[in-house]
Formats: C-alpha cells, structure tokens, sequence
C-alpha cells in the first residue's frame, strides 16, 4: 500500500461538557459507525475555547481541528457558544490567512441528541483532510 | 497647519499650573533627522517639544510604562500627565481605558490631527534621498521638507508616508483634551486596508510561501510586544520566562508550567507566536503600525492586525478605540454575526 492511502488524518476534537460530549457518547452507545480518528477533549464550554488552543493542537502536530458545542440558544451559560462563534471565526480567518488550508479548520453545532450528526461531522472530516496530507505547515519540527 | 508655539505652550501652561506632574511629547533626536520620546517635567525642558513627520512613535505605551512603575512604588498618581497624542494613539489611549487600565481623569490628552499627512516611513524615503543623510523634516501642507547636506529636499508626502497613515480612516484623534490641527477625516489618500487587499488577492499557496518566509526570519526579539501599548501583560503566555518566580516557587512548580510554545526562534513556535498576538490585539490594535516599525527583520506585522481589525470591522460592526464605556469585541456578540461557516 502507498503512503497515501495508509494516511489517516488525526483530529484533535474540543467537545463542550453539555452537548458534543454528550452527542459524541450517544453516538457510541447507538453504535453508529464513523471514524476513529478524533480525539475528543472535553471543555466546560465553546466560550472557554482560547483560540491558542487550536493553535497549540495544531502546533503539536494535529491534522484537523474541530470544535463543537451546543446549537445557538442552548448554551449551558447562556451565551458561551455566542462568544466561541466570534473567536472561532476570528481564529479561522486568521489561520486562512497565512495560508494554511481551511478544510484544516472545523467548527459545529452537536446537541446531546446528534449522536447520529457528530458520526456524520466526524466523518465529513475525515474525508475532507485526507486528499490534504499530513499538516505540515505550524508543526513543530521533531527534534534531530 | 500646527504650530509647535501651541503645544509647548499647553505644556508650560499645564505644568506651571500643576494640572500635569508630566507632559510625554516629541523631541529631537540624536540621530538625523529622528524625533524621540520626551518626558517633560519642568518648564524649560517644554521648548524642546517637536512635531514633525518623524514622530511616528505610540507615546501612549509610556502611559502604560508609568501605571506600572507606579504600581511597583505602591504609589497613586497626584496629577494627570498630558500626552501628545495622534489620532491612532489616541485610539490607543481609548481602548487602555475602555480596560480601565487608567481613568479618563488620570490623563490629559494633547490632540494632534495629522491632517492631511501622516508620519515619514524610514524605508520609502531612503532611496528617494539617494544617499543623503537628512538631518531634519517638516510639514509643509501635502509635501514633507527634509534639509540634507546637499540642502532642503522637498517631496510629496504621499510618496514617503507609511503605509498604515495613507490607509488612516481617522487621522484626527476623537478623544481630546486640547487639540490642534484641522480635522481631515475623511481624506481618502488610499483605500483603507489597501496593502491588505493586495496581499490577500494571491491564493492559498502563495500567500503560505510568503508567510512561511516571514516566519522563518523572525528572531523573536519581543520589538513587536515591547513597543505595543496593549501589550501590557506582566506575564506573557507566550514567553515562559515571563512567568513570576518568587522564593516559594518551587523547581517542581517551574517544571509543571504550561509552556505554550518553546522558546527557541523556529518557524512553528514563531507562527504560534505572532498569530497568538494578532489574537490577542483583535479589536484592540489601533493600527499605529509600531510593531511593523520596530521589527529588525522585516515581517509586515501590520498585515496580520489589519486582517483582525477589517473582520471586526466588517463581520462584527467593531471599531477599535471608538467609544471608552463600549463593550470589547471578543466579550461581546451579535445575534447577527456570522455563523454560517459552522456546521
């Protein structure tokens, strides 16, 4: 097999203790299929996202950043996800800007209800950063 | 046009009054032309205050310089200290007290409108110059004048004017105590974000092999956070040396620190870096383009905070250093902002 196809991307998943987490369990316990590439990080909420944390995940060799919290209007603490959906676009633009692909970049809205949407988010993903290869661009270089 | 007779008299009269314990203005420098920061405090040293294209430098990052040496003295200010202040340093000022960092009372802001110019960029004007070493410069309405050994050298001041004050949609500073010179907002010398626009209209790939080039180059000096009036934090996220060690810090305690990004000049922790800081100034950065000024290398800086200040401006309806009782723009939201990118 080539190299290519033997590449599996990997996620570095930011999921909101309320929804996502919640929708990415119940997307196990339904024992819906999807790929086994994200690592999931559960936060108290989007809003406690800081944008260096995608930054870092992405420094420390992630292919693929998603973040995922409750829909708009259900946020634990009321106004979380409002506050997350203006840094997460600031940091996207930002991450774009230099020149890193986009696709690298994923944010979503997973009610604790979704297991069946985080499956397809995940795999939507997956699909998405496979034809762009390894992230190469803000990793850290291995230490010679 | 400004006279200069106004400023220094404000400043006499401010501190002769005792309504300022200190006036930070512009003086001659001791290289060329160069003006640098003047810190007055007794009223001979007031004739020495410039205004010229030279004074490029974001005074009020000495306001933020004296809150902290205040604080180290356990001491509490007994007067304002008056500031000369452009229209993007007066933004500055306005957003360090919309985080109340100071109160409007504790300063008294010298308004100066750039008209219909701005400040000389070092850079545009050495090659114009052919070589000669100009010892000093002027405004003289839309040309700026620069004596030389060779004699007077006089240039349209849209060739020689950085970047960041062609682009200026506010060249006139809002919040003011005094001010002087005409209010020009409004001039349209270039289109605000130009340098931006042009940058952003290469694709994906090139603009990666240009960053990618910028970012390799950068030494992390710190010029850039050094000479930005919002980067006031003590300890920087970014820079484990910052962090405070005292007695009762342990080794164990030094070696758990979350260390963000290494300290080495590599390109990954130079790209976590600089694009940590355009995070951190979104909505914050005035566009003074001192940071761009102050690299030793070269990296356009400005075109990172430009890219922050124009999503604000046009996603979120932001503007930086606008009002002091104004929300900032990442503790704040819409129902209208954009959300269509999230799915």
């Amino acid at each position: 097999m080539s190299e290519q196809q033997t590449y599996e991307p990997r996620i570095v998943a930011f999921l909101c203790k309320w929804c996502s987490s919640a929708g990415s369990d119940l997307a196990g316990v339904s024992r819906i299929q999807y790929p086994a590439n994200a690592t999931p990080i559960t936060v108290p909420c989007t809003g406690a996202i800081s944008p260096m944390y995608i930054l870092s995940a992405f420094n420390k060799g992630a292919d693929g950043v998603l973040v995922s919290g409750c829909h708009i209007g259900d946020c634990h603490y009321i106004e979380g996800n409002y506050l997350a959906r203006r840094k997460m676009h600031l940091i996207m633009q930002l991450i774009e800007f230099i020149g890193v692909e986009p696709n690298r970049f994923r944010m979503s809205w997973v009610s604790a209800a979704e297991g069946g949407k985080f499956a397809q988010v995940i795999t939507d993903f997956v699909n998405d950063l496979k034809p762009l290869g390894p992230q190469e661009k803000l990793k850290k270089a291995e230490r010679a | 046009m400004i006279d200069i007779k106004d400023i220094r008299d404000t400043a006499r009269d401010m501190l002769t009054k005792g309504e300022a314990r200190a006036v930070i203005g512009y003086r001659r420098g001791s290289r060329g032309m160069l003006a640098e920061p003047a810190f007055i405090t007794n009223l001979e040293q007031a004739d020495e205050l410039v205004w010229d294209p030279t004074c490029f430098h974001n005074l009020s990052l000495y306001l933020v310089e004296d809150r902290k040496f205040l604080a180290h003295l356990r001491k509490t200010a007994n007067a304002p200290i008056a500031i000369v202040a452009k229209g993007c340093d007066a933004r500055s000022i306005v957003v360090l007290m919309q985080e109340h960092y100071f109160k409007r009372e504790d300063v008294y802001i010298i308004g100066v409108s750039c008209e219909g110019t701005g400040v000389v960029d070092e850079r545009k004007l050495a090659p114009l110059l052919n070589g000669a070493h100009a010892t000093s410069a002027a405004f003289d309405g839309d040309d700026f004048v620069f004596t030389t050994a060779e004699g007077e050298k006089r240039l349209p001041a849209r060739e020689v004017m950085a970047d960041r004050c062609l682009e200026c949609r506010n060249p006139f500073p809002k919040e003011h105590n005094a001010v002087f010179g005409e209010d020009k907002t409004g001039r349209q010398l270039a289109e605000p974000f130009a340098a931006l626009t042009r940058f952003e209209a290469q694709g994906n790939s090139a603009r990666w092999d240009i960053w990618s080039r910028h970012f390799d180059r950068c030494i992390r000096c710190f010029a850039c956070r050094s000479v930005c009036p919002m980067c006031y934090c003590d300890e920087c996220v970014v820079d484990s040396i910052s962090f405070p060690v005292t007695a009762e810090t342990t080794a164990e305690d030094k070696a758990n620190r979350i260390r963000w990004i290494e300290r080495s000049a590599v390109r990954s922790e130079n790209i976590t870096y600089l694009m940590t800081r355009a995070m951190h100034l979104a909505g914050r950065c005035t566009d003074c383009g001192e940071c761009e000024r102050a690299c030793p290398v070269n990296v356009p800086i400005r075109l990172l905070n430009n890219k922050m200040e124009r999503e604000a401006r046009e996603k979120f309806g932001y503007e930086p250093g606008a009002s002091i009782g104004g929300s900032s723009l990442v503790a704040s939201f819409l129902d209208s902002d954009p959300g269509d990118f999230i799915r």
